[in-house]
């Protein structure tokens, strides 16, 4: 596969976004502006200009119609999708870490930092689907996060539970509703923050990965950790694939660590496991420095990374992934087909 | 064309090519089997004519999209690609190079392999102690490097023929009585064809060995041959030299770049009496224009 480098940032990416169809890619960066990449050629459709910080994050409802994006100038912004019209600005007292629609888009999350003596919180707020109508000002609730802050936070199936992982690596369940929790766990190691949490399809399970070197399968609603993905180098995003059952983690190195370490040992990969025998099985170099995000194509062709590098790397899977089985999974197909034709 | 309206001096050399021009017009031909053939004529930068045959065959390739996203590909761009033109930008996107990726369960062993990185640490940490010493002088460095390997046999060689496992240090474990049993006392160890049974008679060890590293390479019935043209080949050496009787082996001196004769030739004789013979007749011999010079092959040094 060739993959097609997206050149519209200057500074290390924060994260990627397909949405829905997946033929939009939004990308965001430590600069201040927001791209939007047609994903089959890799065309720039636009750029949504108006932060005055690093953006941390980025969300596109299921209708392509509006983002959401969360920066370090302590503010949410809605776009227009279409134009790169600003809709609506809501302030916050920190830094906003993590932005995310519910399944219907009714409902916007955003993950706050904690800082100068502010706790972080996760926010909720209610949106209109539509350009053209005025957004509330006004906050549907608010969670505190008392104990260790949220670092990443999205919504179960139904908008039933807000997930959220947090700083010291555990993981808590909130009723969407009221904003109380009814679990927190420790999945991941004691003090490694999870960096990364992205769903199913469904949403009724997700993946986090955490600077422990691991990233973990979990459902929604027991928060019961399913599978264990190790790696050997922290991670700082995982995604699920549709379609083929793998997941694909990135990582590396710190950014910091970055100057002292060669290419080869920096371990700038994304790596495929396979999701239920959770072995590597393969690797995709590229990067010049760690991935901070991974996005897998919703329609399961194909997937994005962006690096520390600056750089977003989308690639369309050959073949060989696509017919890539264990032994136990072909013989199933076989079967099937088997039956199929009986 | 809008140079009609605003005369632009870029386009200068087009409009008088044209004018001047008495080319054929291209051609479009339908093929039967659904390609176009096009046929266009130029002049190129010396002025000739140039005729360019192209084969084109189009394929159409539908797609059915989500009328949505057929939609959203008709959006006009905005923000910092608001001047862009349609189609990927050279200067925000491009292609990058091949990966090959190919999922597979034993990934990880695959990969060792190629680094081979662990093997050969351990295989270095397994020699760490090990001292390296010459079989022929003792000296510290390897056999092949050391610098009497073509004057001197190998010590211990002319007491027994233990050298066969390459153990010149050791007194010697098979016996004359070994049986051609090879090492009989170090079992598993290598011992190449040439040196197996060297236990045995001591006049048939000698006899089986190879042309070998010692020196003993049959010098004396070695010829060399100097003044080779470039073009030749070692068979038709071959084919010359074995008039004079059995040749046991033809060296001819190639670059390894270019793959051509550097000038010198070795031809071994099985018999010191044909080489004499072949020394004699082929001194002064014309072959391929030049003049061979043959001589007895000294004595590496």
């Amino acid at each position: 596969m060739r993959p097609v480098l997206l050149a519209g940032h200057e500074r290390a990416l924060t994260q990627i976004k397909y949405n829905r169809e997946g033929d939009l890619l939004f990308s965001t960066a430590k600069d201040q502006h927001i791209c939007a990449w047609f994903a089959h050629n890799g065309e720039r459709l636009g750029t949504y200009q108006g932060h005055q910080g690093a953006i941390w994050t980025v969300d596109v409802d299921p209708t392509s119609t509006i983002l959401a994006s969360g920066s370090a100038d302590n503010t949410i912004r809605l776009w227009e999708v279409k134009t790169g019209k600003l809709l609506k600005t809501w302030d916050f007292p920190t830094a906003v870490k993590r932005v995310e629609f519910n399944e219907d888009a009714t409902q916007l999350l955003g993950v706050t930092e904690k800082r100068m003596g502010h706790l972080g919180t996760i926010v909720v707020l209610d949106i209109k689907i539509d350009p053209e109508a005025e957004q509330s000002d006004e906050k549907a609730m608010t969670i505190v996060c008392e104990e260790s802050k949220a670092t990443v936070a999205g919504w179960s199936y139904l908008s039933k539970y807000i997930i959220a992982g947090h700083e010291d690596g555990s993981v808590s369940q909130y009723d969407a509703k009221t904003g109380d929790l009814i679990y927190n766990v420790n999945v991941h190691e004691l003090g490694s923050p999870i960096t990364d949490l992205q769903w199913n399809q469904d949403r009724t399970y997700f993946i986090t990965a955490s600077k422990d070197k691991t990233a973990k399968l979990i459902t929604a609603k027991e928060l019961e950790v399913l599978k264990t993905y190790v790696a050997d180098t922290p991670l700082n995003s995982a995604s699920i694939t549709p379609k083929k059952e793998f997941v694909i983690l990135g990582g590396g190195q710190a950014a910091m660590d970055v100057t002292t370490t060669s290419a080869r040992q920096g371990k700038f990969e994304a790596r495929f496991y396979h999701k239920i025998f959770e072995e590597e099985i393969g690797r995709v170099r590229g990067h010049f420095g760690p991935l901070n995000t991974v996005a897998a194509d919703p329609t399961g062709k194909g997937y994005a990374s962006g690096g520390e590098d600056g750089y977003v790397r989308v690639h369309l899977f050959d073949k060989g992934y696509f017919d890539f089985n264990y032994e136990v999974e072909r013989e199933r197909l076989n079967r099937l087909a088997a039956q199929g034709g009986n | 064309m809008a140079a009609q309206a605003k005369h632009d001096w870029a386009d200068d050399d087009d409009l008088d090519e044209l004018i001047t021009s008495d080319l054929p017009p291209p051609q479009k031909i339908q093929n039967k089997d659904g390609s176009t053939t096009i046929i266009e004529y130029r002049y190129n930068d010396q002025n000739q004519k140039v005729k360019t045959t192209r084969r084109i065959r189009y394929i159409t390739h539908r797609e059915v999209v989500n009328p949505r996203v057929a939609e959203r590909k008709s959006w006009s761009k905005f923000g910092q690609s608001v001047k862009d033109p349609a189609g990927p930008a050279p200067d925000t996107t491009s292609v990058g190079e091949n990966i090959i990726f190919r999922p597979s369960i034993n990934w990880r062993k695959d990969a060792k392999d190629e680094s081979k990185d662990p093997n050969a640490q351990a295989m270095k940490d397994k020699l760490k102690d090990k001292k390296v010493k010459c079989r022929i002088c003792n000296g510290e460095h390897f056999t092949a490097r050391c610098p009497y390997k073509d004057t001197m046999a190998p010590i211990g060689e002319a007491a027994g023929a233990d050298v066969a496992a390459g153990m010149g240090d050791e007194p010697s474990a098979a016996g004359p009585g070994g049986a051609g049993a090879p090492g009989a006392g170090k079992k598993g160890s290598y011992v190449p064809p040439a040196l197996r049974g060297a236990g045995g008679a001591a006049g048939a060890a000698a006899g089986e060995r190879m042309g070998g590293k010692y020196g003993e390479r049959d010098d004396l019935a070695t010829l060399r041959v100097t003044n080779v043209s470039e073009m030749a080949e070692e068979n038709e050496l071959r084919d010359m030299f074995e008039r004079f009787g059995r040749v046991t082996r033809v060296f001819l001196a190639k670059d390894r770049d270019t793959g051509m004769a550097k000038g010198f030739a070795f031809i071994s004789f099985a018999d010191r009496g044909d080489a004499v013979k072949a020394c004699a007749k082929m001194d002064g011999f014309g072959f391929r224009h030049l003049i061979l010079r043959v001589e007895f092959a000294k004595k590496a040094q």
